[in-house]
């Protein structure tokens, strides 16, 4: 299944679950710089980023319990 | 032995020599004392020389996070340094909120760094992964906290961890702390002038690398089901709106609403207890602080100062200097007294020592920090103050266990008045006062007796010492027993790396904490083999300061916390008798086995 995944960059704390819930996923290492998510931060802002090799799996949706990253599922089509 | 959570490496760093070197973390070491506290502690006791002086060149300083921080286990982002500290003389822990530092640290592929020796000018450590080197901190030198961080932010393209002091911790005050990504901080009692006094100016991290665990199916179904009970909090929500004025309404949610730009987190925290905010509108308008809570933004008007933002604007500054806002009210509140009786005489040029006037207050922070005139006295802290001025001054002095001033209790800070674990923890601790949580019910909260054995039980309490800690009848409670289990308890938690604030450690519990272990580490550990290391760590903490000078005079109850409205005893709200709190003391050690 593959998610639409929005984000609103307000709510991001910087926690950084997402990146770690990638990472664990498809580098089975909680290792923020492997992740297909990037949270810059720059003073008071959080950027959020996904790479071109995100999957759109949804699992740092899953992860974010501050409401910065929601999942919706994509339609199929035949 | 060791087949996940740890990162495998220490850092050793001595700046006398200008060498950095690194060898593997024992698997007996990790097995004996769990991780970050606990070793951190063990190898302070084997580094720390003997009588050393906090601020001399052969004063050595450990830091560490354990095992489970830079993994997806909610909350698991603690830090922890140990030093000899110059308020106190003990060696003591000094615990933050490791925000990026501690989980950037493991992902550079190491658990602990150990500095020694001194520096012969000012120098900050850049680790990158396997890249250690040793830079010129000229430039940095001179500039506060936020501009450090700054600095180095400007210059890199991938987020870093950064330890930083200010001008205090430069000129080796007493009051000075560490500030770690410039928002939590690392120790009271004058950890910053141990950095100083070595021209350390700030540690700087930035990892790649990752970290694996031993049973990646077990830790990922233990970590899941952990963050689902976190999701479905009923509180959560207004946890991560309001964030530590959730427990401490010290302002009307509306100023705070004002002001309030983002909850911010350390790795891993799906609670979030810092933050970002901004002056609204005045004189300070725009001015944004970065902070571990804007409860303590708030704390000027505990003093009396009126303008909330002139509060925010002085907590700022004293950040920014590095200084210890507890001490530093503290010091002004006794400076104010000894000027009035005469015992000090001000300069000319120096403000009246005025509690509830930013002007006044800012002028001093500045003083203190930059050692000007009168502050030049204060800045080495209590001890140095009374025992330069004798006799005359200390019938001024506040409340001080091991020289520094107690967060609660009389003339401190927060309006907090119930004497337990953590109150009485300001004596029996080897560290001195702390705001540490140890994770006990008593913490910040009356709560009833009925809900004490759950949180009793959680924190690995056997059910046979329950009795003992709330009578048979189960309608008493012994503070100094309960003491004995929340320093364990408080232990457990740092070794591993688990944020003990309440909001979080609420989620943990002995048996929780040793199969995470287990899964993470591989080292085998039931409950009981976990609960027999942590007190291994928190002996082994005790025996190190006995040997450094340890005695009953420095766990004296201060005479103020029992005059009137002094503290309250805990479940009944009367006034707490120097008595009481005395048998309190003896029963801590009885429970432990000690001889008091």
């Amino acid at each position: 299944m593959k998610y639409e995944i929005t984000y609103i960059q307000e709510n991001c704390s910087g926690c950084l679950r997402c990146q770690l819930a990638c990472s664990r996923a498809y580098a089975r290492s909680f290792q923020p710089s492997a992740a297909c998510i990037k949270i810059e931060s720059r003073g008071a802002e959080y950027r959020i980023i996904f790479t071109k090799d995100c999957v759109e799996c949804g699992f740092c949706a899953d992860n974010c319990l501050f409401g910065a990253l929601t999942k919706t599922p994509k339609e199929v089509t035949a | 032995m060791i087949k996940g959570g740890f990162a495998g490496r220490i850092l050793h760093v001595n700046l006398s020599e200008q060498r950095t070197w690194t060898e593997p973390v024992d698997d007996a070491l990790a097995r004996d004392y769990v991780g970050g506290l606990g070793i951190c502690i063990k190898l302070a006791s084997d580094l720390i020389p003997r009588g050393v002086e906090p601020l001399s060149p052969e004063s050595v300083f450990v830091l560490g996070v354990g095992p489970l921080v830079g993994t997806d286990l909610p909350s698991s982002s603690r830090m922890y340094a140990v030093a000899r500290l110059p308020a106190s003389g003990t060696v003591g822990w000094c615990g933050a909120g490791g925000y990026t530092f501690g989980a950037q640290l493991k992902y550079a592929g190491y658990d602990h760094i150990i500095v020694s020796g001194m520096a012969d000018k000012p120098v900050y450590i850049n680790i990158e992964d396997a890249r250690v080197d040793i830079r010129d901190a000229g430039a940095m030198w001179g500039l506060g906290i936020d501009d450090t961080c700054e600095s180095v932010y400007r210059d890199l393209d991938a987020q870093a961890g950064v330890i930083a002091i200010g001008q205090a911790g430069e000129n080796k005050s007493a009051i000075a702390m560490a500030f770690v990504d410039r928002i939590s901080t690392l120790g009271r009692g004058g950890f910053g002038a141990v950095m100083g006094a070595k021209n350390l100016k700030a540690i700087v991290v930035q990892g790649s690398g990752g970290i694996t665990v031993s049973d990646r199916k077990r830790f990922n179904k233990l970590s899941r089901s952990l963050l689902n009970s976190f999701r479905e909090y009923k509180y959560l929500k207004e946890w991560q709106e309001l964030g530590m004025l959730k427990a401490f309404p010290m302002v009307s949610i509306d100023v705070y609403k004002r002001m309030k730009e983002r909850r911010t987190a350390c790795v891993s925290c799906p609670v979030g207890c810092k933050e970002v905010v901004r002056i609204p509108d005045g004189p300070f308008a725009g001015l944004v602080k970065h902070t571990s809570s804007a409860l303590n933004l708030f704390t000027p008007m505990m003093y009396g100062m009126q303008d909330p933002w002139e509060a925010v604007k002085l907590i700022t500054d004293l950040d920014s200097y590095g200084m210890d806002m507890f001490e530093f009210f503290g010091l002004m509140g006794m400076a104010r007294e000894l000027a009035g009786s005469g015992v000090i005489s001000l300069t000319p040029e120096e403000p009246e020592i005025d509690l509830t006037s930013f002007s006044s207050m800012s002028a001093w922070a500045e003083r203190i920090a930059r050692r000007q005139g009168t502050g030049d006295l204060l800045a080495d802290g209590f001890s140095a103050v009374l025992e330069k001025l004798g006799n005359e001054a200390k019938q001024h002095a506040p409340a001080l266990i091991k020289g520094i001033h107690p967060y609660a209790g009389p003339g401190a800070a927060l309006p907090w008045d119930r004497f337990g674990t953590m109150e009485l923890g300001q004596v029996l601790d080897p560290r001195g006062p702390h705001v540490g949580s140890g994770g006990s019910p008593t913490y910040f909260a009356i709560r009833p007796l009925e809900v004490f054995p759950k949180h009793l039980k959680r924190m690995g309490i056997p059910e046979n010492v329950v009795d003992r800690i709330l009578g048979p009848d189960r309608n008493k409670l012994h503070v100094g027993r309960l003491l004995r289990y929340s320093h364990a308890w408080f232990a457990m938690l740092g070794s591993l790396g688990i944020c003990a604030r309440g909001q979080v450690n609420r989620f943990y519990n002995a048996d929780l904490c040793a199969k995470a272990y287990e899964a993470a580490t591989g080292i085998p550990t039931s409950t009981d083999d976990l609960r027999k290391r942590v007190d291994r760590v928190w002996t082994t903490f005790r025996e190190l300061n006995i040997r450094e000078g340890l005695d009953a005079s420095k766990e004296a109850l201060p005479d103020q916390w029992f005059r009137e409205s002094g503290f309250k005893e805990y479940l009944t709200g009367e006034p707490l008798s120097k008595k009481q709190a005395e048998e309190m003391k003896k029963e801590y050690f009885d429970e432990w086995g000690w001889e008091g």
